[in-house]
């Protein structure tokens, strides 16, 4: 037990500057009583024991979700398609039946998710958050979705997010922009930006989203939720709209790092039609979190922490920074020793990873021709179909970094651009093993500020990716991150949540679970749990 | 939010230094095709993006106006790549993506896709079994 004598560092002011202490109460109606809000608990795991328990049915669970979902949904506009509540109850009732007749369920029964867009239900529309698969149905559910079901799980719904993937705030979505619920005139961030609103909504358990290049953890960040990208090759991209193939993963939200971890469990593993999936075995990450009654005083004792120096200097808010460095005392508290390593080249990344997912994407969505699937603008020759469809199809973001693909592509262009940055792929997946090599993780902000108003970095394309420059180093490096809650700054009207990022070595998703769940389970006086929800509670 | 960012990546040209997060310079200066042709000698002279032509390799029917939107955005981004020009990257084996396993191929074994009716459901124009597209006119 976290022995009381422990003056958390964080509700102390540390810093020197002028910025004000690090609030980590939010003025929540719940947190206005005495008590200190408790940690959050494992979604999935209170479900599964309710459940069985017959504390609870299935179907009383999904309708309650269902209710608030419908309730929020004007204000936040996260989901572009919501299962029809028959759709839904019935596969609760399902499951109440077999629970009932003590049949086994799966490790998610009676867990609602969401699902990002982009990856294939055959029973629900995927559009990719573009006008040119309006109303496409697959054929087929993506591997993630068919293990998602296969584990008991209930898609509630599909999730808003910037059009294939291409963009940080889901205002590239061809059909709404989603707001963030802790402040309804702020982006959520992208391009999962809806997966991460309903989850720190509530509207549904957990989500599935994918992550390219900062597309889970930069949204988990802006939205106060616990954020996953797996090791590249953890889980099945069959079924994921590709973006760009060497970059896109597939990634677990949750309100607690327990539920994503359990939800990563359930969609990994090796899949034939996946030929970069790998066939690394799968850690059993659920047996990763104890309770906090069993923790040592220091949990984490000898563990050996990596802040990243470039990521908390200039560029970087002030408070943000701060943010991150109390993360860094708590992990301190807990038995880590923690200091600042420097990857010189951290910032060639930026330009790497956007000339590098230009390109792809300039290669896989050529195969949006309006032929086979997708809104078609049938015309006089092939030529003019192919060329009208895509153009009433394709939103301008992604219009435009197809055709800074095609030229970074083209002939004579190649070695000046592709295969440069291919270069700076390797000196970047160098750098990190070496520092993964003396360090067991390491650290730095999810992104350079908090969420910033809807509509205020829409028309700079260089302002917008510049947030990304704290995620797509990892995206290169096909390392796995994970991002969670560790703080608030000022805004909105009860704070702006602040994110931090942890990078693992690759396939040791367990060690940052395992981190990520100490560090959330012993973090005192913060609820992540936006106004929007927690007046509802009261 | 963000907006000290936002200057180091368009502003004023920020102080050399390695380990500043947004080191890089905004725009390729006149000289760069000086410094392209040492580096990749006097073929290489990268032209800037010539959007109309770029469109059209790339199948979107592009309108004037959008051309003329697209263009300034599109050189911007470009020519931010083109720090890239200025590492020295002599002899870095280049990364096809983070790792690879090896030899992940299935067995060469014919396999039936269940639910073809679904696909060919999603065909926008399928007549007598046959997905329909307008005539290939022949380009000269």
């Amino acid at each position: 037990m976290l022995s009381s004598a422990q003056t958390p560092r964080f509700l102390r002011s540390t810093t020197a500057t002028a910025t004000t202490s690090l609030k980590c109460l939010h003025t929540s109606p719940i947190a206005t009583s005495a008590a200190i809000p408790p940690p959050p608990p494992s979604q999935i795991l209170t479900t599964r024991k309710s459940l069985l328990s017959r504390q609870t049915s299935a179907v009383d669970l999904a309708k309650s979700f269902l209710h608030r979902l419908r309730r929020s949904e004007p204000q936040l506009s996260s989901f572009l398609y919501v299962s029809p509540d028959e759709t839904v109850l019935k596969q609760a009732e399902d499951l109440d039946k077999k629970i009932k007749n003590n049949e086994a369920v799966g490790p998610l029964a009676g867990v609602l998710v969401g699902v990002k867009d982009n990856i294939c239900t055959h029973d629900m529309p995927s559009t990719a958050g573009s006008k040119l698969l309006e109303n496409y149905r697959p054929p087929y559910d993506a591997t993630a979705v068919r293990k998602l079901r296969e584990s008991g799980a209930i898609v509630v719904g599909k999730t808003n997010l910037d059009e294939f993937g291409m963009g940080s705030t889901t205002e590239g979505s061809a059909y709404q922009v989603t707001a963030n619920p802790w402040d309804l005139t702020r982006v959520p961030g992208g391009s999962s930006g809806g997966s991460a609103a309903a989850v720190s909504a509530r509207q549904c358990m957990v989500a599935l989203g994918s992550d390219t290049g900062g597309s889970v953890r930069q949204p988990a960040s802006f939205c106060g939720v616990v954020g996953l990208k797996p090791t590249y090759g953890r889980v099945s991209r069959y079924g994921l709209v590709a973006y760009a193939s060497s970059l896109d993963v597939i990634g677990c939200f949750g309100s607690s790092v327990a539920d994503a971890g359990i939800l990563l469990q359930a969609i990994s593993g090796h899949d034939n039609f996946d030929a970069t999936s790998s066939k690394q075995e799968i850690f059993d990450y659920a047996s990763q979190f104890i309770s906090i009654d069993d923790m040592e005083s220091k949990p984490l004792q000898g563990l050996k922490v990596g802040v990243i120096r470039e990521t908390l200097e200039d560029g970087v808010d002030s408070e943000v920074i701060s943010s991150i460095r109390n993360a860094v005392s708590h992990l301190e508290d807990l038995g880590c020793t923690a200091s600042e390593v420097s990857l010189p080249s951290f910032s060639l990344g930026l330009p790497a990873y956007y000339i590098l997912a230009s390109c792809e994407s300039s290669s896989n969505l050529s195969r949006y021709d309006g032929v086979r699937y997708g809104n078609q603008v049938f015309g006089d020759e092939l030529s003019s179909l192919y060329g009208d469809s895509r153009a009433q199809g394709f939103g301008s973001e992604v219009k435009m970094r197809i055709l800074m693909g095609t030229y970074a592509l083209s002939a004579g262009y190649y070695d000046a651009y592709y295969k440069r940055a291919q270069q700076v792929r390797t000196i970047i997946r160098k750098s990190f093993k070496d520092a993964l090599d003396k360090y067991d993780i390491l650290i730095s902000p999810a992104a350079p500020s908090v969420a910033y108003k809807i509509g205020e970095k829409k028309n700079d394309p260089l302002a917008m990716y510049a947030g990304d420059i704290m995620t797509v180093n990892v995206n290169l490096a096909g390392l796995p991150a994970l991002v969670l809650p560790c703080g608030f700054v000022e805004g909105g009207p009860a704070g702006l949540p602040v994110g931090f990022q942890m990078i693992g070595a690759a396939f040791n998703e367990e060690k940052l679970l395992k981190i990520g769940h100490i560090f959330e389970q012993t973090l005192q006086g913060c609820s992540f749990i936006p106004p929007l929800v927690a007046d509802e509670a009261t | 939010m963000g907006s000290k960012a936002v200057q180091f990546m368009l502003g004023a040209a920020p102080p050399q230094s390695a380990r500043r997060l947004f080191s890089f310079r905004n725009s390729v200066p006149p000289a760069a095709a000086s410094v392209n042709k040492r580096f990749y000698g006097a073929e290489s002279s990268l032209e800037p993006p010539d959007v109309p032509r770029l469109a059209e390799t790339a199948r979107i029917s592009l309108t004037p106006q959008q051309v003329e939107d697209y263009s300034p955005r599109i050189r911007k981004v470009v020519d931010w790549f083109g720090q890239l020009q200025a590492v020295d990257l002599q002899s870095i084996e280049p990364a096809i993506r983070a790792d690879t396993e090896g030899d992940n191929l299935r067995d060469d074994v014919p396999a039936i896709f269940n639910t073809r009716d679904a696909m060919i459901a999603a065909v926008p124009t399928f007549e007598d079994s046959y997905v329909k597209v307008p005539k290939v006119l022949n380009k000269k």
